[in-house]
């Protein structure tokens, strides 16, 4: 190992790096958009759906059920429906998500004391909106209930409306939400996005940087050259481990300024596990580049290897433990799902070395390993 | 006149050739091909067959200082698919760590005094701490739970009532029936694997031709195409259309070879309507992709300038979040992505079984929004030569 040599390739990728004004740019940019747009645009709450009503009794009271819907900030209301075959198309069409059908007799079956039936039809072609929509309608259904109930009540025990209230809801539910008290989309959402570009990013660039050089031929003045495979792959490596390491530097300030994202952990334990990560998707990057000879296969394989399993199994979306066998799996083999529990922790409960320390360890286990591979890989004599 | 049929011969002629051109150079990048197939067939299995956004194991933990029947009653009701009673800690400190180390997903608290609270005619307060770092997971969680303890406690009150004889005559309710249309099981393997095809599609629409349009530019080959009697249109047009065709074979495979069989997602509106449809949207996306090819000098340019496209095209078109979440001026710009239209449409045929006269406007869309990338993105392309 020789420093001037490294220095050496080093400077020359640099320069061309910087010299390329385009991709120079785009290095940054990339991110830094990416950033923005996912922050202000990811959101997985639901809500505003879009309702109608189809209300076949008419009477004061199924109005006042209605209403329930309508006056919810879940709940977009559209308009009332004169009959189902009407409302159908809108249904098909994505201009309404569910429909509220409330029978005829249902004034009536309320005052005698039976059971009144109302109906919803809920659009179920994204099943997590499905099941949210549910859930709004059984707690709404719920609560409309409770105030049956404490009517009843009230009138046959002679109590007051408050006193009823209480007496029909005998068991209660507090709840505390820890380390994101109001629940806020963005807290937990900016940290693991912070995950996801320096999963897709830095190999992007890297196996780019690589096999440029491949197909340009470029690679034969290496080739032919005195500098060794780990001088060169240093070399080459680390002016893209550094834009990658300033762009996560830029994307925390994004999280934390930007986003309002509360930072509780401890910076040093944060940095050393972040430029860990970066090293290893930079690896990754590497190893990609060792296979394939084509700047148009790297992308591909670049985009199939990182984005879909960074978005899909690291637990930016559901958390590992509630995926299936087969995704756990695929999860344990990421470097990301360890990282993701890294941001967490740093970003919103605050813990550090005593927790995550085994975290810190495997990425760099990771980190090495993907150099080792992408090094006994690399040839200075190709076979072809 | 019959020199004119002469001359629409060699146009045609001229295409095929460079169409087969273009498919030979595609399949010889052996690499290339196998992730085409890759991403139209294992990437959606794996996409299709282990996603899923509901609230499922959550590991639940206890802490109850009443030990009696109501509150283990209660504690009994949390059941999988949504939770996993995990067992009982004893004390705070406990369950601060636990939470921490994300072994807890949630933790249910019972006072001393619950059930006598409950027997006394009192209300009875249950406290449960959610992990909200996942907010969605955390907000689930808590819905879940305060309809379990809901219909508990109406269970409770309605004893109570009964007891006490108010309840004679019966007690009025609403019940509510829900039926989910078009995927009554809430499968969400159904929606995810046709999410993830309608975005390999525009993954690869927006990819290929600039890749095969740069990597003319980066070799100098297309120094050739210049100086052959080929005109603007006659190199362009071959691009877009065998990388069309290319992308309408891994549609067919995988919707007959993946999503069909494996996941059992029915089909239930025209398949000429949603490869025409397919058709038209590949081949007016491909319009972006030549305006990228006129940026870029070079792959890795293509390589950046594709994922600064792809990215927000992907995340903001209502496939991976539930649009009507989204703020004014995003909606906006979902309106102007093509892909966003695209998935109404492929949904609307494929789960939903609408037809034209329902998706008009949004095909309508795509051919209006596809028309002007593709004509910005020709313009642009013809004007490099000159």
């Amino acid at each position: 190992m020789n420093i001037q040599r490294i220095a050496a390739v080093m400077l020359k990728e640099w320069r061309e790096i910087v010299r390329d004004r385009l991709f120079f740019i785009l290095a940054f940019v990339v991110p830094a958009s990416f950033m923005l747009l996912f922050g202000y645009g990811l959101s997985m709450d639901v809500e505003d759906i879009p309702m109608a009503v189809l209300d076949q009794d008419n009477t004061p009271l199924s109005r006042d059920y209605a209403y329930r819907f309508m006056g919810s900030r879940y709940f977009d209301f559209k308009g009332m429906t004169p009959s189902l075959k009407q409302a159908e198309p809108l249904l098909l069409d994505n201009k309404l998500r569910l429909i509220l059908i409330i029978p005829d007799k249902f004034q009536e079956n309320i005052i005698a004391g039976r059971t009144a039936e109302v109906q919803t039809i809920i659009d179920g072609t994204f099943p997590f909106r499905a099941q949210t929509s549910k859930g709004y309608v059984a707690a709404i259904n719920g609560e409309a209930n409770m105030e049956l109930l404490a009517k009843v009540l009230a009138k046959k025990a002679g109590m007051t409306q408050e006193a009823a209230r209480e007496a029909v809801q005998p068991v209660k539910l507090a709840v505390r939400y820890l380390y994101n008290q109001s629940c806020q989309s963005i807290w937990s959402m900016a940290p693991k996005i912070m995950m996801v570009i320096l999963m897709i990013t830095p190999p992007f660039l890297t196996a780019l940087g690589i096999v440029r050089e491949k197909e340009t031929g470029s690679i034969y003045n290496i080739y032919a050259s005195t500098v060794t495979r780990p001088e060169f792959l240093l070399g080459k490596l680390t002016p893209y481990a550094v834009i990658s390491v300033l762009n996560m530097l830029i994307l925390w300030l994004f999280a934390v300024r930007l986003f309002g994202a509360p930072f509780k952990g401890n910076v040093v334990f944060f940095s050393l596990a972040s430029i860990l990560y970066v090293v290893c998707t930079t690896g990754i990057g590497l190893i990609i580049s060792v296979l394939v000879r084509t700047q148009t296969a790297a992308m591909v394989m670049t985009a199939i290897l990182t984005i879909a399993p960074s978005v899909l199994y690291s637990g930016v979306i559901i958390p590992v433990s509630s995926m299936g066998d087969a995704a756990q799996f695929a999860a344990s083999t990421l470097p990301a799902t360890y990282y993701t529990e890294v941001v967490l922790g740093c970003f919103l409960k605050g813990v550090g070395w005593s927790i995550l320390w085994s975290r810190i360890a495997i990425l760099g286990i990771y980190a090495i390993g993907l150099f080792s591979i992408g090094y006994v890989m690399f040839s200075k004599r190709p076979s072809r | 006149m019959k020199k004119e049929t002469s001359a629409a011969f060699i146009w045609l002629q001229r295409h095929a050739a460079m169409i087969r051109k273009e498919l030979v150079q595609l399949l010889r990048d052996k690499l290339l091909v196998f992730f085409l197939i890759y991403a139209f067939s294992m990437d959606i299995i794996l996409a299709g067959g282990s996603i899923s956004l509901d609230l499922k194991n959550a590991s639940l933990w206890v802490r109850d200082l009443d030990h009696k029947v109501e509150s283990r009653e209660l504690m009994q009701r949390f059941q999988p698919p949504a939770f996993r009673l995990k067992g009982g800690v004893d004390n705070a400190h406990e369950i601060q760590t636990m939470m921490d180390k994300g072994e807890a997903m949630a933790t249910l608290d019972f006072g001393p005094g619950f059930s006598e609270n409950i027997h006394k005619g009192r209300q009875a307060t249950t406290l449960m701490q959610v992990d909200a770092t996942n907010s969605v997971l955390g907000t689930l969680a808590a819905s879940h739970a305060s309809h379990i303890v809901f219909q508990f406690s109406l269970e409770k009150a309605q004893e109570r009532l009964a007891k006490a004889g108010a309840a004679s005559g019966g007690t009025p309710s609403i019940r509510d029936a829900h039926r989910v249309w078009f995927n009554p099981n809430q499968r969400d393997s159904w929606f995810m694997s046709i999410t993830e095809l309608l975005t390999i599609i525009t993954v690869f629409a927006v990819m290929l031709p600039a890749t095969a349009m740069v990597r003319e530019k980066e070799r100098g080959t297309v120094e050739q195409l210049l100086v052959s009697p080929l005109s603007t249109w006659q190199i362009m047009l071959p691009k877009i259309l065998s990388m069309t065709f290319v992308i309408l074979l891994g549609t067919a495979v995988s919707l007959f070879c993946v999503i069909r069989p494996i996941f059992h997602t029915p089909i239930r509106g025209s398949l000429p309507l949603f490869f025409g449809v397919t058709a038209l949207y590949v081949f007016t996306t491909s319009g972006l992709s030549l305006f990228i090819s006129t940026l870029a000098r070079n792959l890795a340019q293509v390589g950046l300038l594709t994922i600064l496209v792809l990215a927000p095209m992907l995340f903001l078109s209502g496939a991976w979040t539930p649009p009507e979440a989204m703020p004014g001026w995003l909606r906006f710009a979902m309106v102007v992505s093509p892909l966003h239209h695209y998935i109404d449409t492929g949904f609307g045929i494929l789960l939903k079984g609408a037809g034209m006269e329902i998706l008009w406007d949004s095909v309508g869309m795509i051919a209006l929004i596809g028309g002007i990338m593709l004509s910005v993105g020709a313009w642009r392309f013809r004007r490099q030569f000159h």
